[in-house]
């Protein structure tokens, strides 16, 4: 053979022009995805908003279409602080792009270098749907494993909750993970963060148990889960609850 | 699996037996025991359980091929680093485009499609046969052990789905009826556990029809 | 006290062969003596502790996005974590190689106990697991990734040297033929692991 394999110079160039090439693959391939995969984490998000408003048309609209239908039915993006005052509003006529738009508001990134809550921002989205206003929340905490999130629609009243998305990252399938199935989620429509004019959070307690109308079922063998899912609404709708109260 | 070696009648006999060989004899997964982290893992669903398949095999050939190609090339002392970073490489690769095209799919694989990269079916055979074998060889050596290792991770998750959730590639299979007469799911089929022994009795299986793989 | 959870949950709920299955190739096959069990052990908590802040360090600094945003501010908007999983799985390769030679030098009795076991490492999916891990869990300080390095790897030690322990005792026992070896290593594994479910959402 003519080279010599073993040589320390052709060790050095073989690896230098393989990192050279193996880098320039990479790089050129992740610049050509990122488009197509960064369309996917936004249409995602838009479902779950369009989902959480609660209403039959949008029940089973696809990743695709929520994609094209979003604008249609959220009609205003507000981000409010932690005392419920509204620190930007865009429209739907308005591209989302600035940072403070509530749709670009990233709750997992705040949730995890923001330690105090009152310095987080948090996002509402108005909707219009048949003539009627609907408001959808995005709420975020912590299951089992990892974050649990979810979006909550509200009626018109701002307390009452017309629909429920939720979501988790790595929660035990068929135990934590049954929360982002339609049976847990269907049964918070109805119920009320409200009672007697003050804030009145949901409770998710032991399946079986008699209900009123701030308590649901939580999950068997899916607890930690459960007690996520209470944390995380306890915590954030009363935020909003603050907003909805002065802007009657 | 046969289907294969009949379709191509112009495989020589030494080639059909790359294609064979893994799926019940040399078996990566129930006989040469590796590569077992990413198969228990992602196995809760038929769906997900056949992306990983596919991914593993396409890594696993394309591998073969690109370290069999460049076997007069690679420099023996930094060997080991030179295929990690080819795997790596196409991991990666992988990764980008379920995540552009596959999205529900990527989001539940999430890790373990990086753990791809230590699978040591994928560096066993890499080391083991790409490093000394001619690139058409080394493509059948891919595809014959990629298929081995898929139809275990199919089988273990057909049960595990089944039992588990009622259900196969998320569609409900068991009738409403059955669940009248107070037949429930089994949740322990959806923990890790349970795959362990879904494998153990396959290798059992396996072992009691074809004695000469028995160990002593 | 966040740091000790930390711990408990890397090596007992969230444990790496038991809930993940990760390191099981050279788990099985360590797993026959309880001697090779507790040097492969040893070695993987050593690189588990050292590999995951390293890594850590890494993401957090340069790949991430923003993460080079010390370098000035033009750079502020480099997303590089599409390479992560390649300068990972480099950085493993590496340090192996490194703690190998190091031991190897000054410390003859020590490199005895793990030599042979350290270039195995390199390919344990428990050590890019824990990497990978540590990336999706996004640890404040690395401190914390410290912790669950470590507690990750004192996780897989217990696991593998209790496997062991079981199937030099199981050697005397009838274990019907087709079973022998792997299929029982694997059966115990998962009579094991149902064991160790107990321990989720243990909290101090």
């Amino acid at each position: 053979m003519a080279i010599n394999r073993e040589s320390n110079g052709y060790t050095i160039l073989f690896a230098v022009i393989m990192v050279t090439f193996v880098g320039g693959i990479l790089a050129f391939l992740a610049t050509a995805l990122k488009p197509a995969q960064e369309a996917n984490v936004r249409n995602e998000k838009m479902q779950n908003i369009l989902q959480a408003i609660g209403i039959e048309e949008l029940n089973d609209v696809s990743r695709k279409e929520a994609g094209a239908k979003f604008n249609d039915y959220v009609i205003e993006r507000i981000t409010l602080n932690f005392k419920g005052e509204v620190i930007k509003r865009t429209t739907n006529s308005d591209s989302i792009k600035d940072v403070k738009d509530a749709f670009n508001i990233n709750l997992l990134k705040q949730y995890k270098t923001i330690a105090s809550k009152k310095e987080r921002d948090y996002p509402l989205f108005v909707c219009e749907a048949n003539g009627e206003k609907f408001y959808v929340i995005p709420v975020l905490g912590k299951g089992l494993w990892a974050a649990v999130w979810g979006y909550i629609g509200l009626k018109s009243d701002g307390t009452t909750v017309n629909g429920a998305v939720f979501d988790h990252k790595s929660e035990t399938p068929g135990l934590g993970a049954e929360i982002s199935k339609p049976d847990f989620e269907k049964q918070f429509i109805g119920k009320s963060f409200e009672e007697d004019g003050s804030y009145a959070p949901i409770k998710v307690l032991k399946p079986g148990l008699e209900k009123d109308n701030h308590e649901v079922d939580g999950i068997s063998g899916g607890t930690f889960t459960s007690v996520g899912v209470e944390e995380m609404l306890e915590r954030t709708i009363e935020v909003y609850y603050d907003y909805f109260k002065n802007n009657k | 699996m046969s289907e294969v070696a009949k379709r191509e009648p112009l495989f020589s006999k030494k080639n059909k037996k790359l294609i064979t060989d893994p799926l019940n004899d040399t078996n990566p997964v129930t006989i040469q025991v590796l590569g077992i982290c990413s198969a228990l893992a992602v196995t809760v669903q038929m769906s997900n359980a056949i992306v990983m398949s596919i991914s593993v095999m396409a890594v696993l050939i394309l591998g073969n091929v690109i370290v069999s190609l460049l076997r007069n090339l690679i420099p023996g002392k930094i060997r080991i680093i030179v295929q990690l970073v080819i795997v790596a490489a196409l991991v990666i690769i992988v990764d980008q485009v379920l995540k552009a095209y596959v999205y529900d799919v990527s989001k539940q694989l999430s890790v373990f499609v990086g753990l791809i990269i230590t699978n040591c079916i994928i560096m066993g055979r890499l080391e083991a046969f790409a490093l000394g074998n001619k690139p058409w060889a080394s493509a059948l050596d891919g595809l014959g052990n990629g298929i081995g290792y898929g139809v275990v991770l199919v089988i273990v998750a057909f049960f595990k789905e089944l039992l588990g959730s009622g259900k196969l590639m998320g569609f409900d299979i068991i009738p409403e009826s059955f669940y009248e007469f107070g037949y429930m799911n089994n949740g322990l089929m959806l923990l890790p556990p349970s795959s362990l022994v879904i494998v153990a009795i396959y290798i059992w299986i396996q072992k009691s029809r074809n004695p000469k793989l028995i160990e002593n | 006290m966040e740091l000790i959870n930390l711990f408990i949950r890397s090596a007992f709920v969230d444990n790496m062969i038991f809930a993940f299955f990760f390191g099981m190739c050279s788990y099985l096959a360590v797993s026959k003596t309880v001697k090779t069990a507790v040097g492969l052990g040893a070695a993987v908590i050593f690189v588990l502790t050292i590999t995951v802040p390293v890594n850590y360090l890494l993401e957090n600094y340069v790949l991430k996005q923003g993460a080079l945003s010390w370098l000035g501010e033009e750079y502020a908007e480099f997303d590089l974590s599409f390479l992560s999983f390649i300068m990972f799985i480099a950085v493993i390769a590496s340090i192996v190689q490194l703690v190998e030679m190091i031991v190897e030098k000054y410390s003859p009795a020590l490199y005895g106990a793990l030599g042979i076991f350290l270039p195995l490492i390199a390919v344990n999916c428990a050590i890019l697991g824990g990497a990978l891990f540590m990336q999706e869990k996004q640890f404040p300080t690395v401190v914390h990734s410290i912790t669950y390095g470590f507690g990750s790897g004192v996780g897989w030690f217990i696991a593998v040297v209790l496997i062991a322990a079981i199937r030099e005792k199981i050697r005397y026992s009838h274990v019907p033929a087709p079973l022998r070896g792997v299929g029982m290593a694997f059966l115990l594994t998962g009579l094991m692991g149902l064991a160790f479910l107990g321990f989720m959402g243990f909290e101090i």
